[in-house]
C-alpha cells in the first residue's frame, strides 16, 4: 500500500514537471520573442498556446536516425543517462512542509552527485556520434563541469555552515531566524557565485558553449533527433528546474513567504522558481556567449576565490556570532 | 537479510565490473565499467549507514576524477587501438602466479576478526547523522592525519601549478583589456 | 600604439557589471513594447510601387494575344538567359512570337526586360505567393504569362495601362520612351535622381572645398 502511494506521487510530481518542461519552452518562446520585439509562437492554438504540445509530437513520431559510425549502445543510452539523473535530483525537493518525495539527510550531495553524473550523458553523446562537432561539444562540456562543479559546491557550504544540515528540510527552515527569513543577504558572495555556477551547470546562454549554435552547429545534440532530442531537451530544461529549486531552497527561503496561503503551501517555492527561470530567459535574450578562455578564466580565477572568501568570513561571523 | 543481498549484489558487479574494466579493449568502456564499480560502492557505504561517503564517492570519484580521465582519453587518439606487447611472455606463468596470488588472499580471510564495538554504534549515527559524526572525528581525534593529507595535496597543487606555469609572451595578452600593437 | 578596446571602469561599475546591467535593463524594457511582427501569411504585406513580382505578359484587348513583337531585346539583354523566343517572318517581313518562355526559377528578378521593352509587352506583376512543388509550374510559356497577367488584373483591378513608372531605363529622355512608360513619377525618381552617385558626388565635391578634418578614428 505504501509502495502504491510512492508510486503515485512520483508519477503526479513526473507529469507535472513534464508539463512545466513544455510549457518552460513556450514561455521561453515567448518572452525572448518580446524581448526582440517580435511574438514568439502564434498559431497553434490561442496565442501559440498548444505549440508545446505540437513539438512533442512531433519529436515522438520523428525518424530515430543512428549515425552509421556512431557506437551504438553508447548513443543510445546517453539520453536516457541525461533525463534519469536530472529526474532523480527532483526526488529530493522540499516543495513545502513534508513534500517532499524522498527527505535525506544529505539532499544537497544527492543533486551535486546526480548533476554531476548528467555530465556524462554529455560527455558520452559527444563522443559516441562519431562527429566532429559533438565531440568538440563533448570535450567542452567535460572542462565546464570540472571547473564549475567546484565553485557551485564551495558557494553553498556557506548555507551549510549557517544551517548546519545537508538536508533541504533544514536548511529551508533554518531560515526562519535570518534577515527577512532569507539566506540572501547573509550569503551574498555565495549566491553570486552559484548563480553564475548555476548558469554554466545547466549549459545555458551565457555559458552555452557545449551546444554553441554559431560554432558547433549544435555541439553534443548535433547528431540525435527526434525523441532521443526531445531527452536532452527535457534533461536540460529539468536542469533548470532542479538548479532554480536549490537556489530557492538554499538562498530565497524555500516554501516560506510573507504570508502562508492556505490550501495549497507550495505556492512560495513555485514563484521563486519561476523567478529564477524567467532571469535565464531573460539573460538568454540578453547576454552575447563567453569566449572559452574567459569562461575558464571566471570559473577558476574569479568564482573559486570568491567562494573560498565566503566559507571564511561565513565561518569569522558564524564565530563572532557565538 | 535484504542488507545481505544488496550487498552480495554490489559485490558481485564490483568484481565483475572490475574484471571488465581490464577486459574491454575500447578504453571508454573501460572507463564506464569504473564508473559503475564507483557506484555500487557508493551502495555499499550506503549500506553502512555511511551515507554522506557514498555521495561524495559519486561526486569525487565519478563526477570530477572519472571525468578527468576521460578527457585525456579523448586527447589520445581513440581510433587506434592501443597494442602492447605482453609483460610476461608465457601464459603458465602468469597463470601460476595468480593462482598463487589467489590462494594468499584466501588463506587471510580466516584471520578477519570483527574490531572493538567505537563509539558511533548505528543508533548513534543515524541520531547524529553521518555527516555530523564524520565531522567530529576527522577534526578532533584524526586531526593530525587530515592536516598532513592536506598539506601532501597542497604541495601537489603547488606542483601542478609550477609545471603548467608558462612565462608570458611579449605582446598580446588576451586576459587584460589593451593589446600592444607591434608596427 | 596602445590599442583601448574597452572603456576602463571603476572597482564600484566592476563588481556591479554595469553593462550587463543596463543590456538586462534594455531588454526588460523591449519586453513591454508592442512587437512589430507581421503574421504574414494571415495579414498581407502592404505593395510598394516598383515591385518586381510574377512575370506575365499584357494581354491586348483588340488582338487577344500578347503584344509582343518579337524584337529579342528582353532576351538579350537578360543577366540569366531565362527568356526564350521562337518566331518567324512570313513573306511580307512581318513577325510573328510563336513561343515566349521564361525559366523563373532562373530569373534574377532584375526588370531589365520590362525596361527595354518597346511596346510594354512583358511586365513584372505584383503576384508573388507562386512556389510549387513542381518545377514545369514556375517555367512558364507563353499561355502561362498570359494567363498570369489574367490572375493579376483580376485580384487587383489594375487594366492594360499596368506599367510601373520605375521600370523605366535610366538617363534616358521620356519622350523617346513608349507611351505607356512615359507616366510621370515621384521627384526623387526623376532620371536625375534614379542615378545612383549623382548626389553623391555632388557632395563629395562640396567637401572637397571644406578644409580637410582630422579623421583619426
Amino acid at each position: 500500500m505504501q509502495i502504491l502511494i510512492i508510486i503515485l506521487q512520483i508519477a503526479v510530481l513526473l507529469a507535472i514537471v513534464l508539463l512545466h518542461v513544455a510549457y518552460v519552452t513556450y514561455f521561453e518562446r515567448k518572452i525572448i520573442g518580446h524581448m526582440q520585439v517580435r511574438m514568439g509562437p502564434m498559431l497553434v492554438g490561442w496565442h501559440g498556446l498548444l505549440q508545446p504540445i505540437a513539438d512533442g509530437i512531433k519529436s515522438f513520431f520523428k525518424e530515430d536516425i543512428i549515425p552509421e559510425q556512431a557506437d551504438k549502445p553508447l548513443f543510445m543510452a546517453a539520453p536516457v543517462i541525461c533525463l534519469v539523473t536530472m529526474l532523480a535530483s527532483l526526488a529530493v525537493l522540499p516543495f513545502a512542509k513534508g513534500w517532499a518525495l524522498a527527505d535525506i539527510n544529505i539532499g544537497l550531495l544527492f543533486i551535486f552527485a546526480m548533476s554531476s553524473l548528467a555530465s556524462y550523458g554529455v560527455i558520452l553523446a559527444g563522443w559516441a556520434s562519431n562527429s566532429k562537432y559533438t565531440f568538440l561539444g563533448g570535450l567542452r562540456s567535460m572542462a565546464q563541469v570540472i571547473s564549475y562543479e567546484i565553485p557551485m559546491g564551495m558557494s553553498l557550504i556557506g548555507v551549510m555552515m549557517l544551517a548546519g544540515s545537508l538536508n533541504l528540510t533544514e536548511i529551508v527552515e533554518a531560515q526562519g531566524t535570518s534577515l527577512f527569513s532569507i539566506y540572501l543577504f547573509p550569503q551574498i558572495i555565495g549566491f553570486f557565485v552559484f548563480f553564475v555556477a548555476m548558469l554554466a551547470e545547466t549549459n545555458r546562454v551565457p555559458f552555452d558553449l557545449p551546444e554553441a549554435e554559431t560554432e558547433l552547429v549544435s555541439g553534443y545534440i548535433t547528431e540525435y533527433s527526434g525523441m532521443r532530442y526531445a531527452m536532452f531537451f527535457m534533461a536540460e530544461y529539468i536542469g533548470m528546474m532542479v538548479m532554480a529549486s536549490i537556489g530557492t531552497v538554499c538562498f530565497l527561503g524555500g516554501w516560506n513567504g510573507p504570508f502562508a496561503i492556505p490550501f495549497f503551501p507550495p505556492f512560495w517555492f513555485i514563484l521563486k522558481v519561476y523567478g529564477f527561470l524567467f532571469l535565464f530567459i531573460w539573460i538568454r535574450a540578453t547576454l552575447p556567449r563567453y569566449r572559452y578562455d574567459q569562461l575558464m578564466a571566471l570559473g577558476w580565477k574569479l568564482l573559486i576565490p570568491l567562494s573560498l572568501l565566503n566559507v571564511v568570513l561565513t565561518g569569522l561571523f558564524k564565530i563572532l556570532a557565538n | 537479510m535484504f542488507n545481505q543481498i544488496l550487498f552480495l549484489y554490489c559485490a558481485l558487479v564490483i568484481i565483475s565490473t572490475g574484471l571488465l574494466a581490464v577486459r574491454f579493449k575500447n578504453p571508454v568502456y573501460s572507463v564506464l565499467s569504473v564508473l559503475v564499480l564507483f557506484f555500487h560502492m557508493a551502495g555499499l557505504y550506503l549500506i553502512l549507514n555511511a551515507e554522506f561517503l557514498a555521495a561524495i564517492q559519486v561526486i569525487v570519484y565519478a563526477g570530477a576524477i572519472l571525468v578527468l580521465y576521460l578527457f585525456v582519453m579523448f586527447l589520445v587518439n581513440l581510433r587506434q587501438e592501443l597494442k602492447v606487447e605482453r609483460f610476461i611472455a608465457s601464459h603458465r606463468v602468469s597463470a601460476i602466479t595468480s593462482a598463487a596470488l589467489g590462494i594468499c588472499l584466501l588463506a587471510i580471510i580466516p584471520s578477519f576478526k570483527l574490531g572493538a564495538k567505537g563509539a558511533y554504534p548505528v543508533e548513534r549515527i543515524q541520531q547524529l547523522t553521518h555527516t555530523k559524526a564524520m565531522g567530529f572525528e576527522l577534526y578532533s581525534t584524526f586531526i593530525l592525519p587530515f592536516e598532513i593529507a592536506g598539506l601532501i595535496l597542497l604541495i601537489a597543487v603547488i606542483g601542478g601549478l609550477v609545471l603548467a606555469r608558462k612565462e608570458r609572451e611579449e605582446g598580446c595578452n588576451p586576459g587584460t583589456d589593451t593589446c600592444e600593437v607591434k608596427k | 600604439m596602445k590599442v583601448q578596446y574597452k572603456p576602463k571602469r571603476n572597482l564600484l561599475e566592476t563588481i556591479f557589471q554595469v553593462e550587463i546591467l543596463q543590456g538586462m535593463a534594455l531588454t526588460l524594457r523591449k519586453l513591454f513594447s508592442p512587437p512589430i511582427t507581421r503574421q504574414y501569411p494571415l495579414e498581407k504585406p502592404p505593395m510598394y510601387p516598383g515591385f518586381r513580382g510574377q512575370h506575365a505578359l499584357v494581354r491586348d484587348a483588340v488582338t487577344n494575344d500578347s503584344k509582343c513583337i518579337g524584337c529579342m531585346r528582353c532576351a538579350t539583354v537578360c543577366p540569366s538567359r531565362c527568356i526564350h523566343i521562337q518566331y518567324h517572318d512570313d513573306e511580307n517581313g512581318k513577325r510573328y512570337v510563336d513561343e515566349y518562355s521564361i525559366e523563373a526559377l532562373r530569373c534574377v528578378f532584375c526588370a531589365y526586360c520590362v525596361e527595354v521593352c518597346p511596346v510594354g509587352a512583358i511586365t513584372m506583376t505584383e503576384v508573388f505567393e507562386y512556389s510549387d512543388y513542381d518545377r514545369d509550374a514556375i517555367y512558364f510559356n507563353k499561355g502561362a504569362l498570359l494567363e498570369n497577367w489574367d490572375k493579376f488584373i483580376e485580384g487587383t483591378g489594375y487594366d492594360e495601362s499596368y506599367v510601373n513608372p520605375f521600370w523605366r531605363p535610366r538617363g534616358v529622355n521620356a519622350s523617346t520612351l513608349p507611351a505607356a512608360q512615359r507616366k510621370s513619377v515621384p521627384a526623387d525618381w526623376t532620371i536625375e535622381g534614379q542615378f545612383v552617385g549623382t548626389k553623391v558626388r555632388q557632395e563629395q565635391e562640396t567637401e572637397d572645398m571644406a578644409p580637410m578634418e582630422e579623421s583619426n578614428v
